[in-house]
């Protein structure tokens, strides 16, 4: 008994001053490591998350595409003004400041969206980045250099197929039918998930919107399923055709498919239920009333 | 031989006055909960006619019972696949329709009606949905007779009739019906056990009465299409088929059934048969003609040694052989050949036993005189109102010289009681008339007494059930010996 209490208060004994005066020291260290690890890290994924998130409304030197060209966006503005917008853009156009408000008008309205927890260390990072590419004669954000050749019909005969996923995309993407729709595409048309594609060559603005768009698409349900399975140059171009094609014949949205859907369900439930009638021909129906009523008309 | 024993039933069909007593006794020990309205276990039809549900001897569309294919004994209803296949619809049920929508009527509106010019009436409402209905049908719609033109002219029955035979049956003071109370057959080749999936139905060992096991049964309704006397009824409250029990609970403490215990006319008659159940699908087999006598020879004589040494064998308790020799429908179906079942030719081997009914005296008619005293009060079983062919196809199996047996069996006891007791007629004739009848004066006597003089213990002699026994076949009695309390029939829930 005694020996055993003697055998655990040597054991904290020694324990304890050991971790009294270490352990401020260790904080200290762990911290440092992860503020590093942190900062590291978001020094090369600044590029990475541009790419990403950005891309599919700015370039860094290759024009306006839905937003503006960020080349020497830094000197345009002081950096505490971006580092707030970056935060949060609709807050800054609701509170009125004429510079946001120039920029909504510019893009025809279109809000930037909100980056979720974005800290201002990491909007400092982007702004160093998006400086520091400015700089260099050619940046790797200047956007997808997309030929600028006359689309043929063989384009959109070929977009047609990766959009229905006849073709597979070698990215190994999910086709555009699986969540779009467009219209004259197939009878029943494609899923109603993501918006209906027939105009949307318009409402990107054209080629190079629409390219730097599939290139990275920035929206939530897209974004995910296809940051490790892009869209390759050439059949961005295929797509960007048949949209194109698309816009000129000036469809509007597609509803017939909806219609045909809706057609082709109450008809095959008619379909099924004459089938089960006739499967179950000769079941009971029922003896009683057709026994009266017989009578009763043999009767009148 | 394979001697098993087996609580049987006669329904003495010349005493039934129709008075449906029967009926409600069952209806209110048994059926009166929710989802069991429209169920009858015990009715009581008027013959002719179309019963309840309605045209259920049709079995062109019913599909009960066996039929014989390729030598071998089938359902009608299904064989595995299609049972397999129409296991979520079975499409040989019948419809609420055919049996009736129950109703009651709204009582309250006799009270709370607006005064107005009327009286305020109280209209029937539908046991099932609640709302107002136009009462079409009911389990005796057509009782004495009620809508003959539609109802007992569409009798299946009639099809052994000749267009002369089926004119006469319907015409002025020949017009005849008599009554058929029915319940559970408890057959001793039921195509309701057959047909279940679920394997919820069951012929108790010990007594042969036909159960459906409550937490087996999974509603598949296929006992409903096969059984052919449609006795299993669909609940659609709980979900579950429901049958006529045959009281097992009140025969288990010595009483008879309450549709047999409340008979006015006691034209019921209760007792054990021993049968041998090595013989069963063999007689199955039998052409539609030798049916009856196979029947009466599954049917065991329970003074024979060896029968009773076999059912000795079988764990049958001696007080149950002796039970059955004191059995009285022992002596109407076998030794007196009085009693026969109904529809045999659904080959289900009913173990309830009809003694078919004599006919009301016919009247004659003279230039437009019609004289209901007739010269030949005990008439030739010939010139019976319900012709024998009638009476054959309901209770012979289409075999005219059993029920005309019966009929003339009958009518022979008739003249012997009379003979004896008014003397009108010489006791020379009447023992001619025994004789003809294959009686003798002494069986005569037993038919009378146990006919018009029978006691309740004459009437119902119940076995001994020996429930210990039965139970022992399924668990162990001294299980919770010196064990604390008796333990729980399932679990105790405890905890969150």
């Amino acid at each position: 008994m005694k020996s055993s209490y003697g055998l655990r208060n040597r054991g904290t004994a020694e324990t304890k001053p050991f971790l009294c005066s270490r352990v401020p020291l260790v904080i200290a260290a762990l911290a440092v490591l992860l503020f590093c690890a942190n900062a590291n890290s978001w020094g090369q994924d600044a590029a990475a998350f541009f790419k990403q998130n950005c891309t599919s409304c700015h370039t860094i030197g290759g024009g306006r595409l839905t937003g503006p060209d960020l080349k020497d966006v830094t000197t345009r503005k002081d950096r505490a003004w971006f580092v707030q917008f970056l935060q949060s853009p609709k807050a800054i156009i609701d509170s009125g400041d004429p510079y946001a408000a120039k920029l909504q008008q510019e893009a025809r309205g279109v809000v930037m969206p909100n980056i979720a927890n974005l800290s201002p260390q990491q909007a400092q990072a982007l702004l160093d980045m998006i400086a520091a590419e400015s700089k260099l004669p050619r940046s790797q954000f200047a956007g997808m250099q997309i030929s600028d050749r006359p689309l043929t019909a063989q384009d959109v005969a070929k977009g047609k197929l990766v959009f229905l996923g006849e073709q597979r995309l070698s990215g190994g993407g999910p086709a555009c039918m699986s969540c779009h729709t467009m219209k004259g595409l197939t009878l029943l048309g494609g899923g109603r998930l993501g918006p209906d594609l027939t105009r949307v060559y318009e409402r990107l603005l054209g080629r190079k919107g629409l390219a730097a768009w599939l290139s990275s698409p920035a929206s939530p349900t897209m974004s995910p399923v296809f940051k490790d399975h892009a869209i390759q140059p050439d059949e961005i171009l295929s797509l960007v055709a048949l949209f194109e094609d698309s816009a000129k014949k000036g469809g509007q949205d597609d509803t017939t498919s909806l219609l045909n859907f809706f057609l082709l369900g109450v008809g095959g439930m008619v379909l099924g239920l004459i089938s089960l009638d006739a499967l179950w021909k000769t079941r009971l129906r029922g003896v009683r009333r057709s026994m009266v009523h017989k009578d009763d008309r043999g009767e009148g | 031989m394979n001697v098993r024993s087996q609580v049987s039933m006669v329904f003495h069909l010349d005493k039934c006055i129709g008075c449906h007593t029967c009926s409600i006794a069952c209806k209110n020990i048994w059926t009166d909960r929710k989802g069991t309205e429209y169920m009858w276990w015990n009715n009581v039809e008027t013959k002719p006619g179309t019963g309840f549900p309605t045209r259920w001897e049709d079995q062109e569309r019913y599909k009960g019972g066996w039929e014989k294919k390729n030598g071998d004994l089938e359902l009608k209803s299904q064989n595995k696949s299609s049972a397999l296949f129409n296991i979520f619809h079975n499409p040989n049920q019948p419809t609420l329709d055919d049996y009736y929508e129950p109703w009651t009527y709204d009582y309250q509106n006799l009270f709370n009606a607006p005064e107005g010019a009327d009286q305020p009436t109280a209209k029937p409402i539908s046991m099932i949905t609640g709302e107002y209905i136009n009462v079409e049908a009911g389990p005796n719609w057509d009782d004495d007779l009620g809508g003959s033109p539609v109802y007992a002219q569409n009798d299946p029955n009639l099809e052994s009739l000749t267009p002369e035979q089926r004119e006469q049956l319907f015409a002025t003071e020949r017009l005849v019906f008599f009554y058929f109370p029915r319940i559970c057959n408890h057959c001793l080749n039921p195509a309701c056990v057959a047909a279940c999936p679920s394997g919820a139905l069951y012929k108790r060992g010990e007594d042969g009465i036909v159960l459906i096991d409550q937490k087996r049964c999974r509603g598949w309704r296929a006992c409903v299409a096969a059984c052919p006397y449609k006795k299993t009824y669909f609940n659609w409250s709980t979900g579950k088929s429901e049958k006529c029990i045959l009281c097992y609970p009140r025969l288990e403490t010595g009483q008879a059934p309450a549709c047999f215990h409340s008979c006015v006319g006691r034209i019921r008659y209760l007792g054990v048969l021993l049968y041998d159940a090595a013989r069963i699908e063999e007689v199955a087999k039998l052409p539609d003609d030798q049916l009856i006598e196979g029947q009466r020879s599954l049917i065991l004589d329970p003074f024979d040694p060896e029968v009773i040494a076999g059912a000795r064998a079988n764990g049958i308790h001696d007080s149950v052989v002796e039970s059955a020799q004191k059995s009285p429908v022992y002596q109407f179906v076998k030794v007196w050949k009085l009693a026969l079942p109904p529809h045999l030719e659904y080959r289900t081997f009913p173990m309830l036993f009809y003694v078919p009914p004599m006919s009301p005296v016919m009247a004659s008619k003279e230039g437009g005189v019609i004289d209901h005293v007739s010269g030949d009060l005990f008439h030739d079983i010939e010139q019976s109102r319900v012709p024998v062919a009638y009476l054959a196809k309901l209770l012979g199996a289409g075999q005219e010289n059993k029920v005309r047996y019966a009929l003339r069996k009958q009518k022979a006891v008739r003249w012997y009681r009379r003979a004896l007791t008014v003397g009108d007629v010489t006791m020379e004739v009447s023992s001619r008339m025994l004789a003809e009848a294959d009686c003798s004066s002494e069986e005569a006597e037993a038919i009378y007494r146990l006919t018009s003089l029978c006691t309740f213990e004459d009437r119902f002699v119940i076995p001994p059930m020996h429930r210990e026994e039965a139970i022992q076949m399924m668990e162990d009695p001294l299980e919770h010996k010196a064990s604390a309390g008796f333990g729980f029939v399932s679990g105790p829930q405890r905890g969150m």
